[in-house]
């Protein structure tokens, strides 16, 4: 059996009207994957996300943003103004036909324009109002801005990144917002699931730092043990061999429990004679003495290329993984074999790979879409949906409503 | 009223998860009402956490408690045919398989997606291994430590000066699965219950962690481009990273993104001569010149604590924060406020403290979490009232080494 691309719809016929900025676009996408309608309601001028870099070729375009093409892909565009009067009655009338509102605004913005929750509910008395914001809707840091770095600190992440004789280190990307984008998507389902068994909405009071600071196991450790975890590069707090380690032409990252020990001991011949003594068998020495041990390591992966030792590795029951560059890995025949990147084409970026659905269902994936052009959709869904005239629409446009 | 934690009640799930992502993709569903049955046994079988710290106890390894808070617990011989058995008579009564196995374990059981349906044609099967369970490298052996190597990201998460990678000490993979998980069984079991058809999941891990590298992708893809670590460096901000402040290993987070917040920020640290100096007046020009930026920083925020930076700052409508360790998220404000912390003064391990979820249902109060049900002690119950086997048979069953 093999993995086809094919549309794969888990939850048709739901419809979300997406208002979010790069904080929750991520978790819109994820709606889309699952096979919502995602309907991206932004500003006559656009969403501030299709400005953010990286740019096709270099150039800041609206339509060139590769962050904004790969959050919003399959996405729907209408431009609304819905701090103006007849923009929010449009987007009233919206979300009657809608099933999920997804928002990433300062706690009470929303309510200020007359579109807070009660509000909403009066047009769609099941509504599902998913709020993403740095903090949560209240609290004392309910108004803290909060830029995706602020959330990897806050949560604790960024403390733990990074060589301990550097500056703690931020993750690629915007890895903050992505975190909490997919908590709050979990959020949504919980909701959705609610929702068909008991006929009610909810209103999901989303924070990227709540989010962040579940990640390993930094608050339990202090919570549980009084531990505070510290930088510490690539060596993993519990295990050693458990750390990166230089091949001929590159790295790759072993991870070496009690279990793995015996076997890479047999496959790594002439290996010093001390280690055959049992007493390394206990993870915990091994962490003990790592700077030893990473070193006698270092000695053995030095012959092989990164590659070479994967295979190796992992032919001896050992998980080794090369360090790959983001090309290495677009182009690993696994990843390939699996339909993970497909074609998509856009009328600006031109043809290209991108990631497809990062699941399959019975064996299909959805493949990838291009992001919707700005206001691209206005007509199917003022005209198409809510029947609105082409004169009203001209002086809405006139009006710089939509 | 029901709590949120009550959501999932009545969906019945058969967990056969080890180690992080899997347990606690369990555990989440739990805390939401799911009633999640976690099959482990002593004969080969323990989740490897149980055995991760010092103590003796398989029920008292913290690792493990943590990943498993409201689990359920069935010991059961999956190596003996009446274990299998008894595991397919379940599947016949339950909504749903989650596992995070190495492909084709459960096939060799008996226990493959293929009899579960037999016994029962509408299950969902929610699977997380490391590489999916299709392709050239479906069988290798994964963590989430590598993991995050093979997608690319170790070697993005660095600070562009560095000689070597870095990328992390820890399992962020793991992260992604165990909230994706349970994402995708709750959005399977609604498709199913639409559709009256079972449904299976492969959710590879390595697909997930490379879901939050979609934007680097597209930059090779559509520029050709191989793109480099960019450390705390961002295209649309300045001052924009850490800088260290008084204390030992005491960092702050500043992110300077526009006139208005520049502005600001000059205000805040005393230098509203700033604001006319040429070097700093656009934002492209901040950025142009942050070399110069940082130093400036740097030393405002070496003679001040982490806190008073982040306080003045964000009072004055600049984006700043502490670089919190694990100490100040348990004494946290904000945390405390959205009463993000359940304790458990009286477990195995003594007295804790943990997080619960990244998101709450406003204005609904919710339950404490509860711990994990100790190795084994649901088996009875779930052997004579789920499936109604009499005493003397489970008994017999223990005696055969089937139930442990």
């Amino acid at each position: 059996m093999s993995i086809t691309i094919e549309p794969v719809a888990l939850l048709p016929g739901y419809r979300v009207l997406d208002l979010s900025s790069s904080m929750g676009s991520f978790c819109g996408k994820v709606l889309r994957d699952l096979g919502m309608e995602v309907i991206k309601i932004e500003p006559p001028g656009g969403d501030a996300g299709r400005l953010e870099p990286p740019f096709a070729k270099g150039h800041a375009h609206r339509e060139g943003s590769l962050r904004f093409a790969y959050l919003n892909g399959g996405k729907k565009s209408v431009t609304l103004d819905i701090a103006k009067d007849d923009g929010r009655r449009i987007f009233l009338d919206l979300v009657a036909k809608s099933d999920v509102v997804l928002e990433t605004f300062t706690p009470g913005e929303l309510a200020a324009n007359q579109l807070g929750y009660a509000q909403l509910l009066e047009k769609q008395s099941k509504l599902i109002l998913v709020s993403l914001t740095g903090f949560g809707q209240d609290g004392p840091y309910a108004h803290y801005k909060a830029p995706d770095i602020v959330g990897n600190a806050m949560g604790a992440l960024l403390y733990i990144s990074g060589d301990p004789k550097m500056t703690p280190c931020n993750p690629p990307e915007t890895q903050a917002y992505y975190y909490a984008s997919l908590m709050a998507g979990y959020g949504t389902m919980l909701a959705l699931w609610q929702r068909e068994m008991r006929g009610i909405g909810a209103w999901i009071d989303g924070s990227v730092q709540a989010s962040m600071a579940l990640h390993e196991h930094v608050a339990f450790n202090y919570a549980a043990e009084k531990r505070v975890m510290k930088r510490a590069g690539s060596q993993h707090q519990h295990n050693a061999p458990a750390n990166l380690f230089q091949c001929k032409n590159g790295w790759i990252a072993l991870f070496v429990t009690q279990t793995h020990w015996p076997l890479l001991l047999k496959v790594w011949d002439n290996h010093a004679p001390e280690l055959d003594d049992p007493k390394w068998i206990n993870s915990n020495l091994r962490r003990k003495e790592a700077d030893y041990i990473n070193a006698e390591v270092t000695s053995f992966t030095m012959r092989f290329t990164k590659e070479e030792l994967a295979e190796l590795m992992q032919k001896h029951g050992i998980p080794g993984l090369p360090v790959n560059s983001p090309s290495d890995f677009m182009k690993d025949p696994h990843i390939q074999a699996r339909n993970f990147f497909s074609q998509v084409t856009h009328p600006v970026l031109g043809t290209y790979d991108a990631p497809g659905s990062f699941f399959t269902v019975n064996s299909k994936r959805g493949g990838p879409a291009p992001a919707p052009l700005l206001g691209q959709h206005n007509h199917e869904i003022f005209a198409g949906e809510l029947g609105l005239s082409a004169e009203t629409l001209a002086v809405l446009t006139a009006e710089q409503v939509i | 009223m029901e709590t949120p934690n009550q959501i999932l009640k009545g969906v019945r799930i058969l967990a056969f998860t080890t180690g992080y992502a899997g347990p606690y993709a369990g555990r989440l569903l739990a805390n939401y009402g799911a009633e999640v049955i976690k099959i482990e046994s002593r004969k080969g079988g323990l989740d490897t956490f149980r055995h991760y710290g010092q103590h003796k106890d398989i029920d008292e390894a913290p690792r493990f408690i943590e990943c498993n808070l409201g689990v359920r617990s069935l010991a059961i011989n999956l190596k003996n045919p009446t274990g299998t058995r008894l595991i397919r008579e379940l599947a016949g009564k339950s909504d749903a398989i989650l596992q995070n196995f190495r492909p084709r374990v459960l096939d060799k059981l008996g226990l493959g997606d293929e009899d579960l349906r037999k016994v029962n044609p509408k299950l969902v099967i929610v699977k997380l291994p490391g590489f999916g369970t299709e392709g050239p490298k479906s069988s290798y052996g994964t963590w989430g430590f590598n993991l995050t190597a093979f997608s690319g990201i170790t070697y993005l998460w660095n600070h562009p000066e560095q000689d070597r990678p870095i990328g992390s000490q820890g399992v962020y993979p793991d992260h992604l699965g165990f909230v994706l998980g349970p994402t995708m069984m709750i959005a399977a079991l609604l498709n199913s219950r639409r559709s009256g058809k079972g449904v299976t999941i492969d959710l590879a891990q390595i697909e997930g962690t490379a879901a939050v590298l979609g934007t680097t992708y597209l930059e090779t893809s559509v520029n050709g481009d191989d793109p480099k670590p960019r450390g705390n460096h961002y295209a649309l901000a300045a001052p924009h990273g850490v800088y260290r402040c008084q204390g030992d290993d005491r960092w702050c987070v500043i992110s300077v993104r526009d006139d208005d917040e520049w502005r600001n920020f000059c205000r805040v640290v005393g230098r509203g001569d700033l604001v006319s100096d040429r070097r700093f007046t656009t934002l492209q020009l901040r950025v142009e010149n942050r070399a110069a930026l940082d130093a400036m920083v740097s030393e405002w925020t070496l003679a001040r604590p982490a806190e008073e930076v982040m306080t003045r700052c964000q009072a004055a409508g600049v984006p700043a924060s502490v670089v919190q360790t694990g100490a100040d998220l348990l004494k946290d404000p904000q945390l405390r406020h959205r009463n993000y912390f359940s304790a458990f003064p009286d477990s195995l391990i003594g007295s804790f403290e943990i997080p619960r979820s990244g998101f709450l249902f406003k204005g609904v109060p919710e339950d404490p979490l509860k711990l994990p049900a100790r190795f084994g002690s649901d088996n009875d119950q779930i052997l004579g009232e789920l499936l109604g086997y009499d005493k003397a048979t489970i008994e017999q069953w223990r005696q055969e080494e089937v139930l442990t």
